[in-house]
């Protein structure tokens, strides 16, 4: 169930670029456009685990305005260097913090944040 | 003939040329026409007996037939105007159909498949009238589905699309027949993004063309003492042939240093008809197109400052168009952005080009669809069609996956057998996602493989999909700012520019008069407006939902709550929908989408008004001591005026055209005296400012919170920071948030609500429902009585919502029924 943000500075909090895309703030500007386009696909063949994303204050509901709005902003380096203050600042709970429908058999679950625990910096 | 494989098909319509080309996911080809060329020209011709030809069989008939050819519809797309070719009126979307349906049959022949669906290019600034009636001609042309594309991010695709490892900022110039668009982009890591883009919608070959003219006109009066003028339309004809013999010395001039104008009996005399014989020289003609390049090099370094960029930032430089040809321009351009020319790209045909590229993202396969086997399973798939993702995902849903035998399993398989997924099972909403893998800048096809339970394999539709691998393009941004006409003369915003499409918004608004049910002289309008401007009247008007009183299932009593939804798709299609809260009744009819009507009688009234408004400002600039910049600003409004004088005329010589574009002209240099005249009034503004200010700051600091007087102190800061600068616009804005924190804390007063009441009531006989306001006053006495102040507040927001703006504002607003 979606929570309703209290105010409006949480409002934007809780719609961070990076929680919509399910993304950590070193994903490489690849990493968004695929996760956007993969999310973007899912919301319109209406998979319901695409449905709604994590943040900090309990799960949000996800459309596909949101994401391409999402994507546009990232896309901005200066406007994406803002979001990425804030999703670093306050994360969601590492649980939720790995893009959806990431579970296929070919694909191995990775460690969300490896290569930011050895200093790398993808971009 | 094409054997196999995708076809995306993109078209360039233009005003003076069209062109067409094919992508089949490797290359991109230009399509020819009968005459082997891969541009058309955009002429209509019909003869009496109503038979049509188009393109260079049109063109033959231009020199001893004119009246049956028509050209340059493309600007005039959108407008209620019937063009007259020879007996037959048709409208520009009719005659924009037939280009399209010549340039359907030219690639049929070319490929061997008729295209259904294509992408097809419009001008970034063209309006949504004008979208839509290009999306209209299509469909006449015999189209099912098409999207459309800006013309730069079309040329910008196109230049990019094979680029390796390009990085940086790129500015593509469009100089069209009849328009000019200009289009900065950054591309990184194999994406372009469409970073700004800017124009003139009326600025194009066609005016470098008659500033040819015109310079032959003077010519020809001082040797022949024969005043040739656009407003007569008995000189149409001649100004018709000298046009045309003028574009041919201009193309000449690219080859050589000097031309011969020649037209044997051209010129009207009393002692009979003279011949014309002039010379023009490479640097004639550069003196003359100047202030033609010059307004475009403006609007290049207005776009790069928008976006902060210098333009030693700029990598390339990409000319697209018939004008880019001429070397005149280029000299010029180059030296005057200080920007280096790309090379190597077709300037004619780029646009085009780029149309077929984006077909292929969109997924437009032209091909008819091939009928599924009656056995085969349907999947429902999604996926980038291009990618310059190397492993993007490919999503998808088993439709009917309760069906007996329906797959449960599912495999990609590259076809050069070098990539195979593994088996993939579908989740519990029969859905699944692969990744695949991407060979780099090529087609890649994929065969869908398919288990059911029992592990038998099952037929799907589709057998296979395709990716491209190449540069792919983000979300086209929007080139104007969309929103909705209110009563009181503002905007609300629903659509910034720059904002990536699709989108959709939906805001509350409430009606500022009662719709009566069953009514036929009720109407809620509901005023669709593209532009810049906070102001209404200064946008331009591009469309109205309306609600009539004998749709209505119940009165809609003023101050009723309406959500009206604009949504957009990437082409730039809008759709609106308006929903009465209180009755659950919807309504999606846009009355009417076009763009308005330039009637020349209009057009001079406006002309002497804003004539007579230049003189005032000159006037006032003399009493009020203002600086040489503010005369240089007037003096520019005066240059703008004496040019839309120009354009006034040739409309009145029948120049459909030029009436639009005085039309355009006329408001944008209306927004521009406004600023003027803002700029005299700002020693009012700034008294009005203080006296706002001081009067927030007053009850901001006898009731306003901590958090409250911090953010009055960022916005008086703010406000003086506009008033150094001297920004009427931020200042407005900064004072008006100061003043409605100073508000918030006013109404704390246990006074406030009582003293706003009786303002309130003393108005009450201008509000347009009399019965709700005499019995609201009527509900705020009581309350009064009882000293219920919620109650009270209550009464005088509903009292607000009724009461109207005023008689000029809701006119200026397009009578818009909504606050």
């Amino acid at each position: 169930m979606a929570t309703p943000p209290p105010t409006p500075g949480l409002r934007k909090l809780v719609r961070n670029p990076f929680f919509i895309l399910g993304l950590t703030p070193e994903a490489s500007r690849a990493q968004i456009e695929r996760e956007g386009q993969k999310l973007l696909s899912m919301l319109q063949v209406g998979f319901g685990e695409a449905s709604h994303y994590h943040t900090p204050l309990g799960p949000q509901r996800r459309t596909a305005e949101m994401v391409r709005h999402a994507m546009a902003e990232l896309r901005d380096p200066s406007r994406r260097l803002c979001h990425e203050v804030w999703a670093a600042y306050c994360p969601p709970p590492d649980d939720c913090a790995k893009p959806v429908g990431s579970h296929t058999p070919d694909q191995p679950d990775p460690w969300e944040g490896a290569f930011a625990s050895f200093g790398w910096r993808m971009s | 003939m094409h054997e196999s494989g995708p076809i995306y098909v993109g078209i360039d319509l233009g005003t003076t040329n069209s062109s067409a080309a094919v992508f089949d996911g490797e290359q991109v080809t230009p399509v020819r026409n009968a005459t082997g060329t891969a541009l058309t020209p955009s002429l209509v011709r019909i003869d009496g007996s109503g038979r049509i030809s188009v393109g260079h069989r049109a063109r033959k008939f231009l020199a001893h037939d004119p009246d049956s050819v028509r050209g340059e519809f493309k600007r005039l797309m959108g407008t209620r105007k019937g063009l007259t070719v020879a007996s037959n009126t048709r409208r520009p979307e009719e005659l924009a159909a037939e280009l399209l349906r010549a340039l359907r049959r030219d690639i049929e022949t070319q490929v061997g498949v008729a295209p259904d669906r294509a992408v097809i290019t419009v001008p970034a600034l063209f309006e949504l009238p004008q979208i839509a009636a290009t999306r209209e001609a299509a469909r006449l042309a015999g189209f099912t589905e098409v999207e459309m594309l800006q013309e730069p991010v079309a040329s910008a695709l196109a230049a990019g699309f094979r680029a390796d490892h390009s990085h940086g900022h790129w500015l593509v110039y469009d100089l069209g027949g009849g328009t000019f668009d200009v289009s900065l982009l950054a591309a990184r890591d194999g994406f372009v993004d469409v970073v700004g883009h800017d124009g003139d919608n009326f600025l194009g070959g066609r005016d470098l063309d008659w500033a040819l003219v015109q310079w032959a006109c003077e010519q020809i009066e001082r040797e022949h003492g024969v005043v040739l003028s656009r407003a007569n339309s008995a000189h149409t004809p001649i100004l018709g042939k000298l046009k045309r013999a003028l574009e041919d010395a201009k193309i000449e001039l690219s080859q050589v240093s000097e031309a011969s104008v020649v037209c044997p009996d051209l010129i009207p005399h009393p002692d009979g008809a003279r011949h014309l014989e002039l010379q023009i020289t490479q640097a004639d003609l550069e003196a003359i197109c100047e202030p033609v390049f010059a307004r475009t090099v403006d609007v290049c370094q207005r776009l790069l400052a928008a976006n902060r960029v210098r333009a030693n930032e700029v990598e390339r430089l990409v000319l697209v168009g018939g004008p880019a040809a001429m070397p005149a321009l280029k000299k010029y351009i180059e030296k005057a952005l200080g920007i280096e020319l790309a090379r190597g790209y077709d300037p004619m045909t780029l646009v085009a080009r780029g149309a077929a590229l984006f077909a292929a993202s969109a997924n437009l396969d032209a091909r008819p669809k091939a009928p599924a086997p009656a056995s085969a399973h349907r999947l429902w798939l999604r996926h980038p069609a291009v990618s310059a993702d190397l492993k993007p995902h490919v999503v998808g849903r088993v439709m009917r996956a309760d069906e007996q035998g329906a797959p449960t399993q599912i495999k990609l398989s590259r076809n050069d057998n070098n990539w195979e997924s593994a088996w993939v099972s579908l989740n519990q909403e029969a859905g699944f996602i692969v990744g695949v893998e991407l060979i780099a800048r090529r087609s890649n096809i994929f065969t869908i493989a398919a288990k059911d339970e029992a592990g038998n394999p099952v037929v799907v539709d589709p057998p296979t999909l395709t990716i491209v691998q190449g540069m792919s393009l983000s979300d086209p941004p929007l080139s104007r700012r969309i929103g909705i006409a209110l009563a009181s003369d503002r905007v609300q915003v629903y659509f910034d520019r720059g904002e990536p499409l699709p989108a959709r918004r939906t805001f509350r608004h409430h009606t500022v008069e009662t719709v009566a049910r069953g009514s036929d002289t009720c109407l809620l309008k509901i005023p669709i407006v593209q532009g810049e401007f906070d102001r209404a009247h200064l946008c331009r008007l591009v469309g109205t939902l309306e609600i009539p009183g004998t749709g209505l299932k119940t009165t809609v009593p003023a101050g009723s709550a309406v959500d009206v939804t604009l949504e957009l798709d990437r082409g730039g299609n809008l759709t609106a929908r308006a929903l009465l809260a209180d009755s659950d009744q919807v309504f999606d009819e846009v009355a009417h989408l076009l763009v308005p009507e330039a009637s020349v009688d209009v057009l001079e009234a406006t002309y002497q008004r804003s004539g007579n408004r230049l003189q005032e400002l000159r006037k006032a600039a003399f009493r009020h001591h203002q600086d040489g910049d503010f005369r240089q600003r007037v003096e520019t409004v005066a240059r703008g005026l004496d040019g839309v004088g120009r354009d006034i005329e040739a409309a009145r010589g029948g120049d459909d055209d030029a009436g639009l574009k005085a039309r355009r002209m006329l408001l944008e240099l209306d927004a521009q005296l406004e600023d003027l005249d803002a700029e005299i009034q700002w020693p009012a503004l700034l008294e009005e400012a203080k006296w706002k200010l001081a009067w927030a700051a007053h009850w901001q600091q006898k009731y306003g919170s901590e958090h409250e007087q911090r953010l009055f102190n960022d916005a008086s800061m703010a406000a003086s920071k506009a008033r150094e600068r001297r920004d009427a616009v931020e200042l407005e804005r900064q004072v008006g948030l100061a003043y409605d924190l100073g508000f918030n804390a006013f109404v704390r007063d246990p006074q406030a609500w009582p003293s706003l009441f009786e303002q309130a009531a003393a108005a009450v006989d201008n509000a347009r429902d009399l019965p709700a306001a005499h019995a609201l006053v009527a509900d705020g006495r009581d309350a009064l009585a009882r000293e219920d102040r919620r109650s009270l507040e209550r009464v005088v927001r509903k009292l607000w919502n009724i009461l109207p703006a005023t008689h000029k504002q809701r006119r200026q607003a397009f009578e818009s029924g909504l606050r």
